[in-house]
């Protein structure tokens, strides 16, 4: 399957022979460094190699679109319920910088004692089934090869069917997954002995596929009441996985350590955070880091959240780091939206082409306060084990209490998460092996007859799925009604008929999002901003957030609501721009004619920045193709410009109206057409104006012959004159 | 019994950690952590569950509704301690059929008799 960057996504193909589809490899994918990498004016220290295709940063048209890419593979989590619909979203990602694609499960999955098949809806996430990994599978080596940069893709081993997850994981080619039994036991309530035993299995599955373990210690962070007290038992929770993985035989590389900095502001974020970050990288010396961002703080302000994501990624780059995950910054206030997955990856990517080379400029004290608290936290967590193990080992620690309690280890508030360790969800299967126990496949654990079998334990009957692909059994649908197929004719018929409607999450969800600013008291101007929501015409309006600006003066809200309606396609009127052309076409027309431009910026506005751009050698501009750029400064009269456009026998008035107010750039567009109209020289003139507020229809309007806006470059411009001048 | 509150004992409790380096310290550490693994290494190698047999069953070629059906059949005769995919080998060696066919057989009531060890 290959995509084009001009065409959707065509989730029929994808679906299209899943049963033949095999993954193209195995296993867990890094970036590659490319030391000292010179990129546009810059050359970055701790950059890797380019994408072919990407959305460059939107400061990036300063520097000629140079879309530099961290040393850091990048996270970002998907699950609408649809996997469908997020395959769409994971393409958007890659192409703002995601190399790693993290699918959540659907609520409950971790209690299903069994694999699910076929494509049901999930809630909160995906059902993660055979044939949902294979098409996800699909469709990521697709999106690779458009961006060009191997994609991983994760999900998770952990509830009741762990090891089948596994094996699921490396028969089908997922590159990471989350593993931990403590998660189990804490957060799912799944029986102790289970998760293990389970653990075990899985982890052996994971360790020769290959696959990057990523442990589950993050969630004490989000569930701890006062989470920077926690860090303590984070260390001893890392160090539980850590061992247990290494004791089945991982290697140290597959194993991730999931570290989310503890605080966000208005707390002393960076007193807090760093020095945990920094003790946990020296006791986990030679292991690798997956650092999450925040999720404990975060409320319904995305700019606030950001901040905070900005401050998290600092201390990836202040300690070591190899996966920079990223938080959608609307997590605090709905499921996540697909813009809002790419708002987070702008986030990491902006924040990390920031600080490249960081740590060439500064160094971390090694006295102090840093070194004080780093040690303090070892010897904390030093103090924990000691009391398990005095206690009488890990059952009877959990059984009474001992993790996720909010004091600051060795306090103790008595409100930790207790579990008995024979009961939970899957207490009471865990059978003892027998002498003759036997398991004739690869990557099995512990006890079994077959294990010294030469070659392999799966030699006698020609070979397990792990070896031998062709011996997995493919399952398509289990559910007539609940399947993809089913879920793809409604909006398949849309397009079919060229309807579009706003999306942020699924296909058709019409779902939009109104800002506004109330000067009222809050409760009244929250009733107020959801009136006029209602009267904008949107279904079910909700406030998503709300922000006070004063308690009389008024404050400023988000509302969710629904857009019922389908645009038609071919009644929109569209203006397909233009192409540039190329520079060596450009300079062979102008530069023999000695073209005249007179330019400036008119009306009472001193700003000429963007034209200076358009106009000036050292930036790109017209200058360059030979244009003969008169450029006469600031707040200049539109007079004062055709007489010299006259003086100098100009052919080409650029006008530049940066900021306006009160739509004088529109007057001063009909003034100069008029005033050039009034003194009989408009036929010999080509009029141009540009300016941020300024489009080529606003500008036409207004009787130029041509506007330019945001984001345009000289060749845009120098393009349009040639081809009026020349008459093509 | 649910562990009491207490306050941070920090200095008293820490003091013998006091004297060790940072590289001591973490060899404290990392040596607490094995003893606290240790024994859930040992249970996981001689325990197994129904997970775990289903996911030899996948690996040996059986769809996860076939490894499902013949594990929960397999618990209800108290026979996951022998290994679902010993089982099922051996009952194929006997029969000098293919493991899937086996399973197929099982999976339609057929042989369950001879499973018994």
């Amino acid at each position: 399957m290959k995509l084009l960057p001009d065409e959707p996504l065509d989730v029929r193909e994808v679906l299209r022979d899943l049963a033949h589809y095999r993954p193209r490899r195995r296993g867990w994918t890094w970036r590659r460094r490319v030391p000292d990498h010179a990129l546009g004016p810059f050359v970055y220290r701790d950059a890797s190699e380019d994408l072919t295709r990407s959305v460059p940063l939107a400061a990036a048209h300063a520097f000629g679109d140079i879309d530099p890419q961290s040393d850091l593979v990048i996270t970002t989590e998907i699950a609408s319920g649809r996997f469908e619909d997020d395959l769409r979203r994971m393409r958007m990602a890659a192409w703002h910088g995601a190399d790693h694609i993290m699918v959540i499960r659907t609520t409950g999955q971790s209690h299903i004692d069994g694999l699910l098949e076929g494509t049901p809806e999930g809630v909160g996430g995906v059902p993660i089934t055979r044939k949902q990994i294979r098409a996800t599978r699909k469709a990521l080596d697709a999106i690779e090869d458009e961006v060009g940069r191997p994609i991983n893709f994760h999900s998770y081993v952990s509830g009741l069917a762990g090891p089948e997850m596994a094996v699921l994981f490396a028969e089908e080619g997922v590159n990471g997954a989350h593993q931990d039994p403590q998660y189990n036991l804490l957060y799912r309530n799944i029986n102790l002995h289970r998760s293990f035993v389970d653990a075990a299995e899985a982890k052996t599955v994971l360790s020769d596929g290959g696959i990057l373990q990523i442990d589950g210690a993050h969630n004490a962070n989000a569930t701890a009441k006062e989470a920077w007290k926690v860090t303590p038992e984070l260390l001893v929770q890392h160090a539980i996985n850590t061992a247990f993985s290494r004791g089945v035989g991982m290697p140290s590389d597959q194993i991730a350590l999931s570290t989310v900095p503890p605080t966000a502001p208005p707390a002393p974020k960076l007193r807090l955070d760093l020095p945990y970050a920094i003790a946990l990288r020296e006791v986990f010396d030679g292991y690798r880091f997956r650092a999450q961002q925040n999720t404990r703080y975060i409320e319904a302000d995305t700019r606030e959240t950001t901040v905070t994501h900005v401050l998290d990624t600092l201390i990836s780059r202040l300690t070591a780091t190899d996966i920079q995950s990223t938080i959608t910054p609307d997590e605090g206030r709905n499921i996540p939206w697909h813009y809002n997955n790419v708002a987070g990856l702008g986030t990491a990517r902006q924040t990390l082409m920031g600080l490249d080379g960081l740590m060439d400029l500064v160094e971390l004290r090694s006295e102090g306060p840093l070194r004080e608290q780093a040690r303090e936290i070892v010897e904390r967590a030093v103090l924990f084990l000691e009391e398990i193990l005095e206690m009488g080992g890990y059952a009877t620690a959990v059984e009474a209490g001992q993790f996720v309690d909010s004091g600051y280890f060795p306090e103790r508030r008595s409100d930790g998460i207790t579990r008995d360790p024979e009961s939970g969800v899957g207490a009471g299967t865990v059978v003892p092996r027998e002498a003759d126990y036997g398991a004739p496949v690869c990557s099995h654990f512990g006890a079994n007859v077959y294990a010294s079998r030469e070659p392999k334990a799966c030699s006698e009957y020609g070979g397990c799925t792990l070896c031998e692909s062709e011996k997995i059994r493919y399952v398509d649908e289990l559910d007539p009604e609940d399947n993809v197929e089913a879920r793809l004719a409604a909006p398949l018929a849309e397009r079919a008929r060229g309807l579009l409607r706003p999306e942020v999450e699924k296909a058709g969800d019409g779902v939009v999002c109104v800002t506004l600013f109330v000067p009222e008291r809050s409760q009244v101007a929250k009733e107020a901003a959801l009136e006029m929501v209602r009267h904008m015409g949107l279904a079910n309006p909700e406030v998503i957030s709300e922000r006070l600006l004063h308690p009389s003066e008024g404050s400023v809200f988000e509302v969710r609501g629904v857009f019922e309606h389908a645009m038609k396609i071919d009644q929109l009127e569209i203006r397909e721009r233009e192409e540039a052309l190329p520079h060596d076409e450009i300079e062979a027309f102008a530069r023999p004619r000695e073209i005249h431009v007179v330019a400036a910026t008119v009306g009472e506005d001193e700003h000429s920045v963007g034209l200076q751009e358009i106009l000036d050698l050292k930036h790109g501009g017209i200058e360059r193709y030979g244009f003969r750029c008169h450029a006469l400064g600031t707040s200049v009269s539109l007079e004062r410009l055709l007489d010299a456009a006259r003086e100098h026998d100009a052919s080409v008035v650029l006008i530049s109206t940066m900021v306006t107010h009160h739509d004088v750039h529109k007057e001063n567009m009909r003034r100069l057409h008029a005033l050039a109209v009034e003194r009989g020289v408009r036929d010999g003139l080509l009029l141009v104006s540009g300016g941020t507020q300024v489009s080529d229809e606003l500008a036409r309007e207004c009787g130029m012959d041509a506007g330019f806006g945001r984001g345009t470059r000289g060749q845009d411009v120098a393009s349009f004159l040639v081809r009026r001048l020349r008459g093509s | 019994m649910r562990l009491r509150r207490r306050p941070d004992d920090l200095a008293a409790r820490g003091e013998h950690l006091r004297e060790l380096s940072d590289e001591e310290l973490h060899a404290r550490f990392w040596q607490l952590a094995g003893d606290v693994v240790a024994p859930l290494l040992d249970e996981a190698r001689t325990r197994t569950t129904p997970s775990i047999e289903r996911s030899v069953l996948l690996r040996m070629g059986f769809s996860s509704v076939e490894a499902a059906e013949l594990v929960t059949r397999m618990a209800e005769r108290h026979l996951l301690g022998h290994g679902a995919g010993r089982l099922i080998l051996e009952l194929a060696q006997r029969r000098a059929i293919a493991v899937r066919e086996a399973g197929q057989a099982l999976l339609e009531g057929r042989y369950w008799e001879e499973l018994t060890p």
